[in-house]
């Protein structure tokens, strides 16, 4: 079916259904056209526009500044992804094992992690470990946490890929004389991978937004240099503005590129 | 085993409000949430380019900011606009734009497994898109989303966490052992107590949903 | 067409669009004397360092790990611009690490707030705090403090059309802020009880939320709220005089740590020397107005 649901819904409209819808849309776009203007007007107003506010982004060393907070929070959020995918594989594996001592501690261990919140991780790291002898740096206090929880979900996603590969690939490649961990590594996980590859960079992007706690931990990240530019410059609505555009190209960005990752594994 | 008992004797009633604000959080932003990213999907149906360019563009900044940064941005740097909102509100606020967004995305996916040739059949029977889109497209695309939108439910309550971050005047889970933890040296108990609490409102939140899928799915 | 071309034309275009008088920072630092202030403090001999245990892992590490603020007008603020951290904690902080290592750029950073200043000692992530931190017995508990090097009063910063608080004796019922961990809420309690309390994690944002109304008043540190006066923007004003008991500030180390006597010994002798006096002046004297250069505290 080419033509889309929107073609379906508002081709062909006689034309009082056609004045209708004409009317919804210019009305809805009108009031988002006002709100927008009325956003730019209180910026006006509250005199966010005066130059003091943003002379200091036209300095390279802001934006080096800005960099550098925002190589703090990638640098955590690789590590935290990796432990994430690798850990993730582990705990899948005990998943589906059929050993139920196995299978039962793994799914325990899935079930906590995801049932609880990544600050609270965060917490029982900075606060609760180094009280049983646990000492890490603000680094791994940030990236274990948060690679840890975000291994239990990475493992439903891979689950859930692996369940929907058709069974008939897997009692195919048995007849072929082919062990159950061999049919897993060359048959099901490959074709699972290729299912799963937008859920797994959905929890990528979700990794990128919790490092936004590593201040809880004293890590440096983004929002901690953007603290700094605040206190040098009392320019609080531009300096945030710009960081939560960083974080959206940033994670924007991440989504894209995993687009054309896929594409080629159609 | 007393340690838990000695922590739930000095702040049993501290950790029954919390928990109690944790769901009053919870529930609130996603009402709020869900109700936005209807609205928000039904008028990305409509044929305005500039309209689907924006919504679009709404979609993709709720979805792709963290928590934190818009709550801080709603708490701290709002006021410099002449927007206060207090900081229950604004914890509400942030959680409720995320969920709209998140939800906008998934009912979109809903919406697009509902039979074109159901919408063909309506259009000529000469129903106007609206009432096709309100009677027909809408009904089945919540129903097919519910298991999303549990997991969406319980991922907001654990993102409730971030109410901690800003000065409330109660304290909701995360906030409270995190003090406790800090004052004293029962961390260790106080934070399994929340994470218990945290994992079974969870489950609840699962099985209620399972429930509800399994009633109102429509198998195809 | 380079970025930066396209950044200046917009600020350009703003400043045209726009016009407002020049931002007043205050009286800027003066970097050039606070650099070399630093550069010419005492330098311990080898067999002091050796002879106590924290200094020794200090000196073997090449580094001291310092926990402070980036984020502190007058007391240690990070300029982006050259990456250079400079206040009167940030001095005392560099001092004590020229004192150590023979340089006083050889320290690694970590930004601590109220909320985790005990932690990250109690953690081994920095060696020592030095963050305008209050000595109190319950944090004399989790770690040991050095020092006091400075004492003050607390004050209540009101905004300037604010005629209903007059002092702190006029805050019940009122929305007042204070910066959570320091001992601005214990002297609330005490002094205005029935004051509405609310504790924010830093200086800045407890200082915006009054800008922004969402409190009535901030009580906290005297001498912060002289720099927020001396930014000059007439926005603010205090309320009464200095109240509530002296605050000590100290140095956090870790518990039991010897490092206590080294650092006390270090704070004693830039008192007798001078330096403490001409670092006050550099960097709260002159910033603040005050010439009195007041007399440090007592060491026990």
């Amino acid at each position: 079916m080419s033509r889309t649901l929107e073609d379906v819904l508002f081709g062909d409209l006689n034309h009082r259904a056609q004045a209708i819808t004409r009317g919804v849309s210019v009305t809805v776009a009108a009031a988002l056209a006002v709100l927008l203007a009325a956003i730019v007007c209180r910026f006006h107003a509250a005199g966010q526009f005066e130059p003091r506010l943003w002379e200091f982004f036209a300095w390279e060393t802001t934006w080096a500044f800005l960099g550098k907070g925002l190589l703090g929070t990638l640098a955590s959020a690789a590590a935290a992804a990796g432990i994430a995918l690798a850990l993730g594989l582990v705990l899948l594996v005990g998943r589906l094992s059929p050993l139920r001592l196995v299978r039962w501690p793994a799914v325990a261990v899935i079930e906590f992690l995801r049932g609880v919140p990544t600050l609270l991780l965060i917490y029982v790291c900075f606060l609760v470990l180094p009280s049983v002898g646990i000492k890490l740096n603000a680094y791994w206090m940030l990236t274990l946490p948060v690679g840890l929880s975000t291994a239990a979900v990475v493992a439903e996603v891979y689950r859930a890929g692996v369940l929907a590969v058709p069974r008939g690939q897997t009692e195919a490649a048995r007849a072929l004389g082919l062990t159950q961990a061999r049919v897993f590594v060359h048959v099901v996980f490959p074709q699972a991978l290729r299912y799963i590859v937008p859920a797994l960079v959905a929890q990528l992007v979700i990794v990128v937004k919790d490092t936004t706690f590593g201040y809880v931990v004293t890590y440096g990240e983004l929002m901690q240099n953007a603290k700094v530019l605040i206190s040098n410059y009392r320019s609080l609505v531009p300096v945030y503005l710009a960081v939560a555009v960083l974080y959206c190209l940033v994670n924007y960005g991440i989504s894209r590129a995993s687009r054309r990752l896929a594409r080629p594994m159609g | 085993m007393e340690s838990v008992l000695r922590l739930l004797a000095d702040h049993g009633p501290a950790f029954g409000q919390a928990l109690l604000l944790t769901w009053k959080l919870t529930a609130l932003s996603f009402v709020a949430g869900f109700a936005l990213g209807i609205v928000v999907a039904v008028a990305s149906l409509l044929p305005l380019r500039p309209l689907r360019f924006v919504l679009i563009g709404y979609v993709e900044v709720f979805r792709n900011i963290p928590s934190v940064a818009l709550l801080i941005f709603i708490v701290f740097a709002l006021p410099d606009l002449q927007v206060v909102i207090d900081y229950e509100p604004s914890v509400i606020l942030t959680l409720s734009l995320v969920c709209s967004a998140f939800t906008a995305d998934y009912l979109r996916t809903g919406i697009n497994t509902v039979a074109g040739g159901q919408v063909d059949a309506a259009r000529s029977l000469g129903m106007s898109p609206m009432v096709i889109i309100s009677s027909i497209v809408l009904p089945q695309a919540l129903r097919s989303v519910v298991q999303p939108m549990t997991s969406l439910l319980i991922a907001l309550m654990l993102s409730t966490a971030l109410a901690s971050q800003v000065p409330l005047p109660g304290r909701e889970l995360t906030a409270l052992v995190a003090k406790i933890a800090n004052d004293s040296a029962a961390g260790i108990s106080a934070f399994a107590l929340a994470a218990a609490m945290y994992l079974a409102s969870g489950l609840l939140i699962a099985w209620a949903g399972a429930t509800l899928d399994r009633k109102v799915r429509i198998l195809r | 067409m380079s970025i930066r071309f396209v950044l200046k034309a917009t600020v350009v275009a703003l400043a045209v669009a726009g016009s407002a008088p020049l931002f007043a920072q205050g009286t800027p630092l003066n970097a050039a004397a606070f650099d070399a202030l630093v550069a010419q403090g005492p330098v311990a001999d080898a067999a002091a360092i050796a002879s106590n245990k924290w200094a020794s892992k200090i000196k073997q590490a090449g580094t001291l790990r310092l926990g402070g603020t980036q984020t502190s007008n007058l007391f240690s603020l990070l300029n982006e611009k050259d990456g250079k951290i400079r206040g009167f904690d940030a001095g005392l902080s560099q001092l004590l690490t020229r004192y150590i290592l023979g340089d006083g750029s050889r320290y690694k950073f970590t930004q601590v707030t109220s909320s985790t200043r005990e932690q990250v000692l109690i953690n081994d992530q920095v060696d020592m705090v030095l963050a305008t931190y209050s000595i109190t017995p319950a944090r004399a508990e989790k770690i040991s403090f050095a020092g006091p090097y400075y004492t003050s009063q607390a004050g209540v910063l009101v905004k300037s059309n604010n005629k209903a608080i007059q002092s702190h004796n006029d805050l019940a019922g009122k929305k007042t802020a204070t910066q959570a961990g320091s001992t601005g809420p214990a002297i609330l309690a005490q002094f205005a009880p029935k004051a509405v309390v609310q504790e924010f994690q830093t200086h800045q944002e407890a200082l915006d939320a009054l800008r922004q109304g969402r409190v009535d008043a901030y009580v906290t540190d005297y001498t912060l709220l002289l720099n927020v006066l001396s930014l000059g923007t007439g926005e603010a004003q205090l309320a009464g005089a200095p109240f509530g008991p002296q605050d000590a500030y100290g140095i956090g180390l870790p518990k039991g740590s010897d490092g206590v006597a080294f650092v006390n010994a270090f704070l004693k002798k830039i008192e007798a020397d001078g330096t403490w006096g001409k670092l006050w002046t550099i960097t709260i004297g002159q910033r603040t107005g005050s010439t009195n250069v007041p007399t440090p505290p007592a060491i026990p």
